[in-house]
Formats: C-alpha cells, structure tokens, sequence
C-alpha cells in the first residue's frame, strides 16, 4: 500500500500541502502554481484496500473509483489531506463533495472543497469558453482564500511547463513501452506515481525511466494491442496479458495517454491555457464535448502502433462507457481489428485465473 | 383483500383519468401524423425547455423518457430492454434507456405508442444526469443525427445570475440550430404563449398534488406519477392548463364527497426516487390493505421548483420566456444537491404530515439515488421520522422483490407505530 500514503506524509514533513484532486483532469497547474501540492485521486486501490467507510455513504452499485475515492478521504490517512477540489463529471461523482462532506462532519472533520463546472459543449457554443474562464478565475480567488496564498503569473507559467515535461516523459515513456524497452507494468506503476505526488518528483521519476528504457534493446512483439478504459488493467492482468505474449503498444486509458495526451499552450494566464487546454485534451468519454473523437483516435493510435487488438477494460457500473462500447465494437468490426472486453469491479481479484483463459484466447486469436 | 380491491377500483376510475388516456392517445398520435406530414421532429430530455419549440410553427418534440416510463407502466418495460442488452447494452445502464434503445432498435416494436418518429435533431442537457447525453449520443454516431447538449452547471445552492445567463445564451443558440437545421422562423411571442399554458397547467397539477396535504390524503403519490405526464409529453400544448384544472377540481370534489383513495389511513408515507412504474397498481393497492398511503414523492417536483423545496414553478410575469424557461433549468429535483434536498423533505414531512419516508434506491438512477443513504441518515436523525431504504429499479422489474421490499415497509409501519406508542 503505500505510495499515496508515503507521499502525503512526506508532503506534509516538508512544510507543503496536499489537496486531493478529481476526478481526472483537474486543473493541476493552476493549484500547484499556488505552492500547494494537487494529487489525483484516482487508481487509488491500494490506498483504499476495503471499502466499509464508503459503503456507509454509497450503494454497492455505484463504482470502484467513486466507492475507493470515498474510502480514502474519509479513512485516516484522508485526514492528512489540506482540501478537496472537485470538477464535474459523471452522475455518480457529482453528489460526492456533499456525501464526503457528510462523512467527514460525522467524524468531527471538514476540509475546504473547492468546485468548478467545466462545460461540457464545444468551445464554439455560445459563452463556453466566457463562462469557463470566470469559473478558472473564480477557482484562483478561492484556492487563495482558503489556503491563503497568492498567484503569479510567472509561478504558473513555470507550473504549466514542468507539466508539458512531464506529460512529454510519459508519451516518451509510451513509445518505449510499445518498442518492448520497458514492461507495461512498469510503465504503468511510474504513471500511477505521478497522480500521488508533485510533479518535480514525477519528472524526475519519468526521466529516470526513459533513461532505463532507452538503454535496454528493443523487442519486437507482433501481439500487439491497444487498451481503453477509465482505468489500466490492475497488476495481475496485466501479467495475465504480458505472460499471454502481448505487448501492450498504446493506450486510451483515461488514466495514463488521456491524462498526459496532449500539451497545453503556455501563458501565465490561467483563464486562457484553461480554455486552451481543455480543449486541447484526448478524446474522453468523461469530456462529453469530445467523446465523438474517442473512436477515431483510438482507431489511428491502432494504426499508428501495428497492433492487432484492442482491449476495453470495463469498469462495472460505469454508463458512460458502456453507452459507447456497442458503437466501439462496431466499428472495430468493421476495420477488422480484434477486440476484447474485462470488466473490473470492486471485489474482483486481479489475476483469476478465468481470467487468464480468456486473455490467452484473445493472445491467440492475434495470431490470425 | 376487499380493500385491496376498492383501492384499486377507485384507482381505475377517475375522469380525470380516463381524460389523461385519451389526452395522451391524442398526443402521441399528433406526433407520429405531423411527423408524417414533414414537421421537423426533435427529441429532448425531460427537463429540455419544451417550450422553445413552440416558437417554429412546424417543429414536434418527442420525450423518450416519458416514453420509456408509459413502457414500462403498459408491461413492456423488461421486454425493449432485453432487446437492448441482445444488442450489447450491459444491463447495468439506466433502464429507461434501455427501453428506449430496445424500442428504437427494433423500429418501434412492441412499444404502445408504436415508438417515436426519427428525431431530425437531438437534445439533452447534462443536469438531469449525464448519462441522457451519452444515451442520445448513441443515436448521433448511429443515424448521424445532430445532438445539441445544453451545458447546466449542477444546482448544490440557489441558481446564481451568471448561471441563469449562460443557460439563457445556449438557449439562444438552440434557436438557431433548429432554424438553420429546420428552415423555419422562430416567434418569441409563441413560446411566450406557451410557458404561459406550462406555467398554469402546473399551478393547478400543485393543486392536485396538493390534496395529500389533506387527511386522509385525497390522493396517493401514484397518482400524480402518472398524471405528470402531460407537463413532460405536452409542455406548452393549448389546453394542458384545462386537463389541469379539471384535475384539481375533481379531486377535490371527490375530497368533498368523501372519496379517498385510502379511506382508513394510518401511515401518511413520502417517496424518495422516480415512480416504480411496473409496480404502480400493485404497490398502491397491497399498501392500501396496510392502511398506508404513500402520499407524496420528491419525484413529482421534477417539472422544475424552487432550490429546497417542492414548491413548482407556477407563475410567469410576462417577461423574457427564455430567461424563465432558464430559472426552471437546473432546479427539478434530479439534479438538487444533498442539501436543497433535505431541506425540500423537511419542509414535505410539515407539510404533508408525514410518518415515514420511504427511499427507494434505484441502481439504474446513479444521480438520484447516489446520496441517499447520507439523506436519509440526515432525514432520520433530524426530523426524528423513521425511514426505509429498498431496492426498486423504476422500469425494470426484474431486479425487483415485492416479498422484499414489502418485508422492509411492513417493519417501517411497525416502527411507526412503536414510536406512536412511545409518544403515549
Ligand atoms: S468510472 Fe465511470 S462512473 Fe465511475 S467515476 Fe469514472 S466516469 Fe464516473
Ligand atoms: S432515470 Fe436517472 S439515469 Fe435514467 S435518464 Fe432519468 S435521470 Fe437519467
């Protein structure tokens, strides 16, 4: 268990503070620019093993994201946490900072949550990107209010171009991971790093493993797949998948490529590399105003990396993604790429072996 | 068993309810003949401001939603979603689209109003839930037909001036798309006329539902779950403000005459989640042989109320219809936060008089149910009124216990009664 933990306590020996971000694209720069460390909370299953704080608040049919992410900010270790920001996204996590609010006044506890409504619909709609830049705006003045701090310009700015580093690393990252240089697994351990701690650390933590990666010989793999989903596939699928002799040459998942996909234009605005930056984002099916792309990205991606198959995992309960797959599939068909569906949920373990079976067959039918 | 029986007589008979068949017969109808004609045919999401639509002379709006709950009500419910899951939909997506997706996949099979009309365009807003987008969106990849979001910030407090304006805007915008798309003209005065009928229509739907505030009630919840439906289906149509008004004036007048659905009432329930349309006859009248009523629902508020409270939208002075139409947006009680939420039950529970609430989560409503168990935590210790939590999916019976669920409200009414008792 750990990384999410260890970093929050050493955040907190160093004098900085921690605020909890989600759900996956918040606007990091702008919080870290404040001299405040923003982690994602996100993939956090190891830092909320059990659920039984969240399933006082949530149904048993709500996801693994939203039960863990409650598990956590009300657990202890949650504690630690200097504050909460929130955007909106799917109708499960909208109810949440109440709910979290709720749960933390029944343990004695409150924490400053910020909020801010990014819009949905295409920038060229009516005042969207009006409206987005006075909520950007409306988020500086509370982030300084609640923590007392100041923005600059300048910070930002600088903010904003260690995150283009790092997010230049982990596309660096992905292509050595589809040359073979360097095991998905590994890959996706040091992305997941990079949601639980500040981003200097995460640069240097990318670099480090380029620099590994560039070293080791290339190996040529022609199982070669692409993944999609919310989240990675959990450790021991993914063992189930490199073990099955696939090499996992590209992803879509919200994640890891959506997350550090693209590279926002610099200014130390943050109203406008908001507008800029959202807009510049990966397809998501979270980001309602870009799902139509998400086919056709992912399609290119396949094309671009040689691969043969595609893998969704599926996370129960999630609508969003289910209201996209029948289409997916269909068109998936049509380009005569292979494709598979794993659904996670909450109480799953890793590696069943039911599991393997089916990874193995999707190995195999590669082959044709 | 002989009450059983008179309740659910009593339920059958109204003329009110024989007029909101004939009502919706007419509507559904109308839909299919103008779309046949060549009207420009849009479908939207319940809380789209249906309204607007009434400012092009030829342009007929469709409410799959509405569509889906009459489905579910005549018995098909299980049938459309089956055909949505042969089809790749997990069974874990809202069964309200399910039917609609089984319904329009199989070109309007099986459902009672012979399906919908193809939509020349699509529009959906994300407060109600998000999923509705992503529902319509399917329909956009597979007919590529046009899909318009309107952008709602979610209502966490009372809605704020800048938000009123940027609804307003996108309204705007809408406007012009169904020109551009449709060729027709748009007339401010129209829609002005419309909400006017909207506006009135509800005054007197407040009334109706407001006969729960009597006692014994002069109405049950289910009722008015499915009298709504004109204020979703014929938002803005002449003569909805008529049906009522005819309404409220019936029911009333049965008030007088004694007539009430549950004569000897002893537990006045309230309803947390949207109508379990597959249970309607059979849960009202089983509850009736209890002597309980479940008289009031937070559901029936989702034509748009005031922030934390179920106080509907009923006047309009005249001004800009699109800003009223805005106010309206993001306040039905889908899409209120866990605060605005229990406020609006507290003041129900004075209100109304109420005994117990009864929660019902509903997997396939993430936006309405997730909070729940914090509400009702909130409810139960706060007001000191017992509550329940049961499992009914509103449209799809086959994850639904009658045994079940009722186990769970029968021990509600106890604990009704042994605090009764404590209270001497
Ligand atoms: S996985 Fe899906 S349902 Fe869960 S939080 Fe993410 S978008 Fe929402
Ligand atoms: S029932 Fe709930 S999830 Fe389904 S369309 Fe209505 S608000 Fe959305």
């Amino acid at each position: 268990m750990g990384e999410l933990f260890e970093n929050i306590r050493r955040i907190k020996k160093s004098g900085s503070r921690a605020v909890g971000c989600f759900p996956l694209y918040p606007p990091v720069e702008l919080v870290h620019s404040l001299g405040l460390v923003p982690l994602v909370l996100w993939d956090i299953k190891e830092a909320a093993p059990s659920l039984g704080e969240s399933d006082r608040h949530l149904q048993a049919f709500a996801c693994s994201v939203a039960r863990r992410l409650a598990e956590f900010i009300l657990s202890e270790d949650g504690a630690r946490l200097d504050g909460i920001l929130m955007y909106n996204a799917c109708d499960t996590l909208r109810n949440m900072p109440e709910i979290l609010q709720s749960g933390l006044s029944e343990k004695g506890r409150s924490l400053p949550l910020l909020r801010m409504h990014l819009p949905m619909v295409p920038a060229d709609r009516a005042d969207a990107n009006d409206y987005l830049a006075a909520r950007v705006n409306d988020l500086v003045r509370g982030l300084e209010e609640a923590f007392g701090v100041e923005f600059s310009p300048e910070r930002f700015r600088e903010s904003a171009r260690l995150y283009n580093e790092a997010r230049a690393l982990a596309r660096r990252l992905e292509l050595l991971t589809a040359e073979g240089r360097v095991s998905y697994r590994e890959f996706s351990r040091v992305i997941r790093n990079g949601h639980f701690c500040a981003v200097e650390d995460h640069a240097r933590e990318l670099s480090s493993a380029v620099e590994r990666a560039e070293a080791s010989p290339a190996v040529p793999n022609a199982r070669r797949i692409i993944v999609t989903g919310i989240l990675p596939p959990p450790d021991g699928l993914i063992d189930a998948i490199e073990g099955a002799g696939m090499r996992v040459a590209g992803n879509d998942v919200a994640s890891q490529s959506r997350s550090y996909g693209h590279e926002a234009a610099l200014t130390g605005d943050p109203a406008a590399f908001y507008c800029g930056a959202y807009r510049a984002r990966r397809a998501c099916t979270t980001l309602l105003y870009t799902a139509d792309r998400r086919i056709d990205e992912l399609c290119a991606r396949a094309a671009e990396r040689d691969a043969r198959g595609v893998l969704f995992v599926g996370e129960k309960f999630c609508e969003y993604e289910y209201l996209e797959l029948p289409y997916m599939r269909k068109i998936l068909d049509e380009k005569k790429i292979a494709h598979m569906e794993i659904e996670i949920a909450a109480g799953d373990r890793d590696g069943a072996a039911s599991l393997r079976t089916r990874v193995e067959a999707f190995a195999e039918l590669l082959d044709h | 068993m002989a009450e059983v029986k008179q309740a659910e007589q009593k339920f059958r008979k109204t003329e009110s309810g024989k007029r909101l068949t004939q009502l919706m017969t007419e509507e559904y109808t109308a839909l299919h003949r103008r779309a046949g004609e060549g009207a420009f045919v849009v479908w939207i999401a319940i809380i789209v401001p249906a309204e607007i639509f009434s400012g092009f002379k030829n342009v007929v709006f469709a409410v799959p939603e509405s569509h889906a709950a009459l489905s579910a009500a005549k018995g098909v419910g299980m049938l459309q979603c089956e055909k949505a899951e042969a089809a790749g939909y997990s069974m874990d997506i809202c069964s309200y689209a399910r039917i609609d997706l089984g319904t329009a996949l199989s070109g309007g099979k099986d459902s009672p109003t012979f399906g919908l009309p193809r939509p020349h365009l699509l529009v959906s807003n994300n407060n109600n839930c998000s999923l509705l987008a992503k529902w319509f969106d399917v329909y956009h990849r597979e007919w590529g037909v046009p899909h318009f979001l309107i952008d709602v910030p979610f209502c966490y407090e009372g809605q704020k001036d800048r938000d009123r304006a940027y609804i307003t805007a996108q309204y705007r915008d809408l406007i012009k798309t169904v020109e551009q798309l449709s060729g027709q003209t748009f007339d401010l005065d129209r829609v002005r006329e419309a909400l006017r009928t909207t506006r009135e229509a509800t005054r007197h739907y407040k009334r109706f539902i407001d006969c729960a505030a009597a006692r014994p009630s002069g109405i049950t919840a289910f009722d008015s779950f499915v009298q709504m439906a004109p204020l979703l289906t014929s938002r803005g149509r002449p003569g909805i403000d008529r049906h009522f008004a005819m309404l409220a004036d019936e029911t009333e007048e049965r008030m007088r005459s004694g007539l009430f659905p549950v004569p000897g009432e002893r537990y006045r329930l309230f309803w947390d989640s949207i109508a379990p349309w597959h249970q309607l006859r059979k849960m009202s009248a089983r509850l009736a042989g209890l002597d309980a009523n479940i008289v009031a629902a937070s559901y029936t508020s989702c034509v748009g109320s005031h922030e934390g409270s179920y106080e509907l939208l009923q006047s309009y002075d005249g001004g800009d219809p699109l800003e009223a139409l805005a106010r309206a947006q993001n306040f039905s009680v889908c899409p209120y936060g866990l605060n605005l939420r229990v406020n609006a039950m507290t003041r129900a529970a004075r209100h109304y008089g109420i005994d117990g609430f009864v929660f019902a989560s509903n997997r396939s409503c993430k936006v309405y149910s997730i909070m729940q168990m914090d509400c009702l935590r909130t409810v139960s210790r706060d007001l000191g009124i017992p509550v329940v939590m049961i499992d009914v999916d509103h449209a799809d019976v086959r994850t639904y216990s009658e045994e079940g669920a009722f186990t769970r409200i029968e021990a509600l009414l106890e604990r009704i009664d042994a605090a009764r008792q404590r209270a001497g």
